[in-house]
């Protein structure tokens, strides 16, 4: 009896502890963007000071200041623009490539999809010097064509390869009872595949989006201050020049929000998007 | 009548899959590989922004340059210190995570599992931001640290180049264990119930069951990790160039950082491009050649 009432306290005292790990790691997970999201509404002079109170009178200057004067309200529309257009354009080629990928009868367009992966081993800097000239020469720099078909090429490899996988699943009988009945091969895509892939879509939104919503080191070069993303307005004005935490911190703020937003709703197609390559292997 | 032979031809042939493919193969052509052969081919000569005519040829100079360079040397060894410490980091501290998510009951994890996906999704552009906040003087850290009596003498944090590259590994850290412990749970859940029953049954002990059961059914799953993230740890631009910008005295400086100052601060871009090179046969030796290999074996299999 007391044997029992030992081990079981053991168990106790191992789950208590776990769970206090657990706890650790989300307080170092929140406390930074706790940090800034709040420092975004704390007027200056409170900022540093130390111990940060947790309840305070918020403001809203920063973001009036960051909004007007500092024009990230153009900025957060180029954001938009940009991250939707390439989230499209990506999609729509990725699952196409992938459907006639699987349409070779061999094995091959699953060795076709591995080969692009490596596409993802190429360092962006390496792309963007001669893209930067090539650009330059066709006057795309400063259009919004530049950062979408970048973005769109930097994820179509993961995305062709992801849809490759999904299709690998859908069973090949009803592809062919389809093509019996007389569907044709285009007409299949549409209305079985496509409607079939919808996770996988869903997937492929939220991380071709979050990619092309964070991507810094193109548009620094590709894009001109009407075409700036968030991150340029970052890396460009607050970043490197301010000091000013309150209006950095706003910037910061308008940037991670609406991603963190809209990977919170798509979040179980977040994570099955990250680890559907890994657990299949 | 021409029409429907054509549509003939659509349905039996093999032009319908490369019609659908052309698209995708059109853009990378041109977005990659098109502009890795200039690139390449731009590496002997002399490129830059000022001179308006054709670049001068310069045979292997550049090349010879990058070796003999002593912040090339010095910025190899940061990427490689980089993306080893930050590699290794996320493995150990995201299968730690992992391993007691999986124990705990699984409404622990569906509500641990949207707060900790956040720093993922945040742009490295911002992590870099909102560690330069952290890691000011008068900021958190250092208040916390003051607590337990240390100053910034002791972790000068990215003031001064003895810990400013560490500094930079834990930011990252902070963003990219979470793609870990998310990728790592859903791997320890497919592994069957039966290996760890048959594993109790024969009296193996907590340590055994994971160095002969658990790492070896995860053998995918980490590679898959290690490419994904750790390609990405090669190629790190963002998070440094917003944390400390390759300083202090060039200790957090990367190849791409290298690479983009030496481009796009100094107009040297064919300089540049070897730096880019480099980058790229750096992150194939350490990781590429992992992958191809991994692939040839599932390829057998």
């Amino acid at each position: 009896m007391s044997l029992r009432t030992s081990y079981k306290a053991r168990r106790i005292a191992l789950r208590i502890f776990m769970l206090l790990i657990l706890a650790i790691f989300i307080v170092w997970t929140v406390t930074p963007i706790y940090i800034i999201v709040s420092n975004s509404f704390r007027k200056t002079i409170e900022m540093k000071v130390m111990p940060p109170k947790f309840i305070f009178e918020p403001t809203f200057t920063h973001y009036e200041k960051i909004l007007t004067l500092d024009r990230f309200g153009v900025f957060f529309r180029n954001s938009i623009i940009i991250s939707c257009f390439s989230t499209f354009l990506c999609i729509m080629l990725g699952s196409l490539a992938a459907y006639g990928l699987k349409l070779f009868k061999s094995k091959i367009g699953q060795r076709i999809s591995n080969v692009m992966l490596l596409g993802k081993m190429v360092p962006s800097i390496a792309l963007l010097i001669p893209l930067f000239i090539m650009m330059n020469r066709v006057h795309l720099t400063g259009t919004y064509a530049a950062p979408i078909l970048t973005n769109c090429c930097l994820n179509l490899p993961f995305v062709t390869w992801l849809m490759v996988g999904f299709m690998h699943d859908i069973p090949d009988e009803l592809i062919e009872s389809a093509s019996l009945s007389g569907c044709s091969r285009v007409s299949i895509f549409g209305k079985i595949i496509f409607p079939l892939l919808k996770p996988a879509i869903a997937s492929a939104v939220i991380l071709v989006m979050q990619s092309s919503w964070n991507e810094l080191m193109f548009s620094l070069q590709l894009t001109n201050l009407n075409t700036y993303p968030l991150t340029v307005g970052i890396a460009r004005y607050v970043g490197a020049v301010s000091v000013d935490w309150g209006k950095s911190s706003a910037a910061a703020t308008i940037t991670m929000a609406p991603i963190i937003i809209i990977g919170f709703f798509l979040q179980k197609y977040l994570v099955s998007g990250m680890t559907a390559g890994a657990v299949k292997g | 009548m021409k029409h429907r032979t054509f549509e003939l031809s659509l349905e039996r042939g093999d032009l319908l899959p490369l019609l659908l493919m052309m698209p995708t193969l059109i853009i990378i052509l041109c977005i990659m590989i098109v502009p890795l052969i200039y690139g390449f081919v731009l590496t002997f000569f002399n490129a830059g922004f000022g001179n308006s005519g054709s670049p001068a040829f310069a045979g292997f100079d550049n090349w010879v340059r990058f070796f003999k360079d002593e912040t090339s040397r010095k910025a190899v060894l940061n990427t490689v210190c980089f993306s080893l410490g930050a590699t290794a980091g996320d493995l150990v501290l995201g299968t730690i995570c992992a391993l007691l998510l999986v124990k705990l009951p699984r409404i622990v994890s569906s509500i641990f599992r949207p707060i900790v996906t956040m720093p993922l999704l945040v742009s490295p552009v911002v992590v870099g931001l909102i560690w330069r906040y952290i890691y000011d003087p008068r900021g958190i850290l250092y208040w916390i640290l003051g607590q337990f009596g240390i100053t910034i003498e002791d972790f000068p944090g990215v003031t001064m180049p003895s810990t400013a590259l560490l500094s930079t590994i834990i930011a990252h850290w902070w963003q990219v264990t979470p793609f870990v412990v998310i990728v790592l749970t859903a791997g320890l859940l497919s592994i069957p119930d039966e290996y760890y029953e048959a594993a109790r049954i024969d009296g193996a002990g907590a340590f055994n069951t994971f160095f002969r059961i658990t790492l070896p059914q995860l053998r995918n799953v980490y590679m898959t990790v290690l490419i994904i993230s750790g390609v990405d740890t090669i190629k790190i631009f963002d998070i440094i160039y917003a944390l400390t910008g390759g300083g202090p005295n060039n200790s957090t400086i990367s190849l791409s950082i290298y690479g983009y100052n030496q481009a796009f601060v100094q107009s040297n871009l064919s300089y540049a491009m070897v730096i880019s090179v480099m980058t790229m046969v750096l992150s194939f030796l350490i990781f590429g050649i992992p992958f191809v290999r991994n692939n040839i074996a599932s390829n057998k299999r």
